[in-house]
């Protein structure tokens, strides 16, 4: 049983990963980033290739994959993203362009295919990412064996969650950024740079996306379209949680992650998958503003 | 001459058609069956529009109307076919069914499986028919209904509309005994109605879908042009004003998400005909945002452009096609032109060729007029 | 009818209020407000900022329900109703930020008010009657935006949106109109001529008209209805309210009205 939840644990905490910068984003600037799910691809690549040419470990590609996936978000934010604001669905539409555009520069080796050269750790093929020795393994907790691994993604999440709520609340950063999440205009008036804020904060929720890629890299297989399914995740996580609310994403991850590992566990993944839509689908419709949404006016 | 808004968009619906009717002098059967199927795209790109350009409805699950109309005719084609008819047995049993079946399970679509059942009135290809179009719509209008009555709209109908196609996908390839799972319907006779036999690669099949999207142009583009099209995209514009002059917002909105599920789930039997399987696939959510991004292309506000755009992108991707390096480029283009076309050409190719009528029509009215033509009535578009 | 409102003639009343409360977790914003209107009659609703005249609108159009107290439109009770259910039984409002349909034509905006059946499927015709385009032309010829009719809504100026409303009111043609404001931030030009048209809408239409512009409610009104904290204070003829002790006291202060 604790396994189970532990199992349920290390889901949801990945999801938190993605669905914190989905509800940054989203909740600040009204943007649905749909190439998100490409920073969790692109975390995992950066695992697969430091690994490979530089002999990193997770640990080391996390820092790594940070900057990568960050600075990513920040052309994007700068390139596509910044032209859109207030055109909620068209910043779905166009992100989905770019999420297109990342996931064929993984698949093409960044255009090198045409040309015959093959790259080692990227081209369509999958990927694994061998786990270090320490993190393999299992130990037993009240008589269940909890997977070493697993236990890991929650502590780095907490963890970055942690973080991330200092930077909301302790940090004048995040005390703009919440003053844009409110009222853009009024921050805007209130002398806030809200361009800079927004591409920071773009930068940031792209950055724990990559984080949560490197995470995945240890258990999951690396392909270009594993994204995918990651940003339809975190954005039903987002939503179910309320729009513009950072603890509403995380009691709904773990209440998803759970949902996911229990059932998965009497049945099956496909089910479990199943489940999950069918009760964010039961969420919004019940209360479309979310679980945990502050009152607006 | 005297040109008119309202005579060039009836120029521009009248040139495509005959176009698309005549498609068939020019292109042998291999092309003939692929252009079918691209017509049928296009059929989509005007659902899209009228849905997310007319209603103001974004449906990021498009692919469960479409869906569900090809599994529909589907299961009844394939309970047609010659595989389905020689397992041993009075009544045809689909071929998968015997391979999943318990040794020992009996022989009848009544009890092989559970749930197999449900296929037995698909025996009857009019009930295929019937179902392709019941079921979106039945769907539609229970979604519509829940979702437009609490008043939900913009993203949040796109998240649903996105968690419902994806969880229906699921179902079908968990339900494995009863649809084949992931691999889909396949081997699947031809469509016979009243003695006429539909080979994809005959022309006659070509030509049932290419007047179907002939008439489902007309008919949406009258549709919008109606009184209730007018009302629809005047709560598109603001629902809560609409609401006080009177108008049951819910009702109008249902009605016509329910009349482009109807148009998907046509779509979706023509597909099925044209390309003799069904699958999960067109459920995923990759491709409900294709179509929305056909309908981006070439005009979400204009339902002729919406489908233009689907045909004139699917073309160029077949033609790329040939050449698998080139196709893995030519999504890379489909990613650029996406972006492009959002930032730069909001209204989509359409908006282009609008652009141009509307100059030519100010050039027309600038020529001082001649005697001999009466001054046309006055024109609005 | 409701019985307690004595003095009241039935036959003649278009709109009634019953002890209208309603109750926002213990702020009464509307606090058993009674009153009726007469038919063919020209109210104004003043009070200052937060005195829940916007509030009470609110609840006769269907858009908040009351927590206690009744609504009659005619002899029809409305209590309670949606939005569309009001404005069916023949109730029409204009919004404080003016809401027009920006994507259609000034004509089109007109023509869509000028459905009277609500239903879709009566509505799957295309064209107009003969006496409907008549009367939008009547009524952009009122409004003064026949050389804009083809213009969309969404580029006129913020005061041809607001008369575009009053037109798009005329053109649904209720019974009862409220209008929420129609001379917010308006030039003294602009106020005029909206005051030439609700003028031209008396007498077609019950009208009840929150506003603050003095000189403008000098111009058109014939009763007036003073609220103050959710209540009725005054209720009376122009002249008998300009001089009420308790409005001086409660609304306008010790300055008076200007």
């Amino acid at each position: 049983m604790i396994d189970t939840i532990f199992i349920g644990l290390s889901l949801g905490s990945v999801l938190l990963l993605v669905a914190l910068g989905l509800a940054i984003t989203y909740g600040a600037m009204g943007v649905i980033n749909m190439a998100h799910g490409e920073m969790v691809m692109i975390g995992a690549y950066t695992a697969v290739l430091t690994s490979l040419y530089l002999g990193f470990g997770l640990i080391a590609a996390m820092p790594v994959a940070f900057l990568v996936t960050a600075l990513l978000g920040l052309a994007i934010e700068k390139l596509v993203v910044r032209r859109l604001y207030g055109r909620l669905l068209d910043t779905l539409l166009a992100t989905w362009g770019v999420a297109i555009l990342i996931q064929q520069a993984v698949r093409l080796s960044f255009g090198l295919a045409f040309f015959g050269i093959t790259v080692a750790g990227l081209g369509p093929g999958l990927q694994n990412v061998s786990l270090p020795e320490w993190l393999g393994g299992t130990f037993s907790l009240a008589g269940s064996q909890i997977s070493v691994y697993r236990s890991f993604i929650i502590l780095v999440s907490v963890a970055l969650a942690a973080l991330t709520w200092g930077l909301m609340y302790r940090t004048s950063f995040g005390m703009q950024l919440r003053a844009i999440m409110r009222n853009p205009q009024m921050a805007a008036a209130c002398g806030i740079d809200t361009a800079r804020i927004n591409a920071l904060a773009f930068a940031y929720g792209s950055g724990l996306a990559g984080v949560a890629g490197v995470l995945m890299a240890g258990f999951k297989t690396v392909f270009p379209d594993m994204g995918t399914p990651m940003v339809v995740d975190g954005f039903l996580v987002v939503v179910m949680g309320g729009v513009g609310s950072l603890i509403g994403s995380i009691l709904s991850s773990a209440i998803l992650g759970q949902i996911n590992g229990l059932t998965a566990a009497v049945s099956n993944d496909i089910i479990a998958r199943a489940i999950v839509f069918a009760v964010v689908i039961a969420v919004i419709i019940w209360r479309p503003k979310g679980l945990f949404s502050y009152k607006g006016r | 001459m005297k040109l008119s808004k309202r005579g060039l968009n009836t120029a521009a619906y009248v040139v495509f058609i005959a176009l698309i009717l005549a498609a068939p002098l020019v292109f042998d059967v291999f092309w003939l069956n692929r252009l079918s199927k691209y017509l049928v795209f296009g059929m989509l790109g005007a659902a899209i529009a009228l849905s997310w350009g007319y209603a103001g409805v974004l449906n990021l699950g498009q692919g469960l109307f479409f869906g569900l109309g090809a599994y529909a005719i589907a299961m009844s084609l394939k309970l047609a076919s010659a595989t389905s008819l020689a397992q041993g047995s009075d009544t045809p049993i689909p071929d998968f069914m015997l391979w999943n079946a318990e040794p020992g399970a009996p022989t009848e679509l009544c009890c092989i499986t559970q749930g197999s059942f449900l296929w037995i009135p698909f025996q009857h290809t009019w009930f295929g028919i019937l179902m392709g179009i019941v079921l979106p719509v039945v769907v539609a209008l229970a979604l519509g209904l829940i979702m437009f009555r609490k008043r939900i709209s913009g993203v949040f109908i796109s998240i649903i509309t996105l968690a419902v196609v994806l969880l229906v996908r699921l179902l079908i390839v968990q339900a494995q005994p009863l649809t084949n799972g992931f691999n889909g319907l396949t081997d699947l006779g031809y469509l016979t109605v009243l003695g006429l036999e539909f080979d994809p690669y005959m022309p006659q099949t070509y030509y049932l879908i290419a007047i179907s999207l002939a008439l489902v142009l007309i008919g949406t583009r009258m549709l919008v042009e109606t009184r209730s099209g007018l009302i629809l995209q005047a709560i598109r514009d603001d629902d809560r004003r609409a609401r006080f002059l009177g108008f049951d917002v819910p009702r109008y909105q249902a009605f016509f998400f329910c009349v482009s599920a109807a148009i998907s789930g046509y779509a979706g039997m023509l597909y099925v005909m044209a390309s003799e399987f069904a699958s999960p696939t067109f459920m995923d959510l990759s491709f409900s945002i294709t179509m929305v991004v056909w309908a981006a292309v070439g005009g979400r506000n204009s339902v002729l452009g919406a489908c233009i755009g689907a045909l004139l992108i699917n073309m160029i991707e077949a033609t790329v096609s040939e050449t698998p390096a080139l196709m893995e480029a030519w999504r890379v283009v489909i990613g650029l032109a996406f972006v492009f076309a959002v930032l730069f050409l909001p209204r989509g190719l359409a908006g282009l060729a609008m652009s141009l009528r509307d100059w030519l029509v100010a050039r027309s009215a600038a020529e001082p007029r001649s005697l001999a033509e009466p001054a046309p009535a006055e024109e609005r578009s | 009818m409701p019985s307690t409102l004595i003095g009241a003639d039935p036959a003649s009343a278009a709109l009634t209020l019953d002890g209208l409360t309603v109750d926002f977790a213990g702020f009464r914003a509307v606090d058993t407000v009674s009153t009726v209107i007469e038919s063919g009659e020209l109210r104004v609703l003043l009070g200052a900022n937060g005195a829940g005249k916007t509030t009470l609108m609110d609840l006769v159009s269907g858009k908040t329900r009351p927590t206690t107290g009744r609504v009659f439109l005619g002899d029809i009770e409305i209590t309670g109703l949606e939005e569309h259910r009001i404005a069916q039984a023949g109730l029409g409002r204009k919004f404080q930020i003016p809401s027009v349909f920006r994507d259609l034509s000034v004509r089109r905006n007109l023509e869509v008010a000028s459905c009277r059946n609500p239903g879709v499927f009566a509505n799957l015709r295309l064209g107009f009657s003969l006496a409907q385009t008549r009367r939008v032309e009547e009524i952009l010829a009122v409004v003064g935006l026949e050389s804009k009719q083809e213009v969309e809504a969404g580029s006129l100026s913020h005061g041809e949106t607001q008369w575009l409303e009053l037109g798009m009111l005329m053109a649904q043609d209720p019974k009862v109109i409220l209008l929420d404001e129609p001379t917010a931030g308006m030039t003294e030009a602009e106020t005029m001529k909206t005051a030439a048209i609700i003028k031209a809408m008396r007498g077609r239409h019950t009208i009840v008209v929150v506003e603050h512009d003095m000189a403008f409610v000098r111009e058109i009104a014939s009763r007036i209805t003073v609220m103050h904290l959710g209540r009725i204070l005054a209720e009376g003829p122009i002249a008998e309210i300009e001089t009420n002790p308790d409005v001086r006291a409660a609304y306008l202060g010790s300055k008076g009205i200007q």
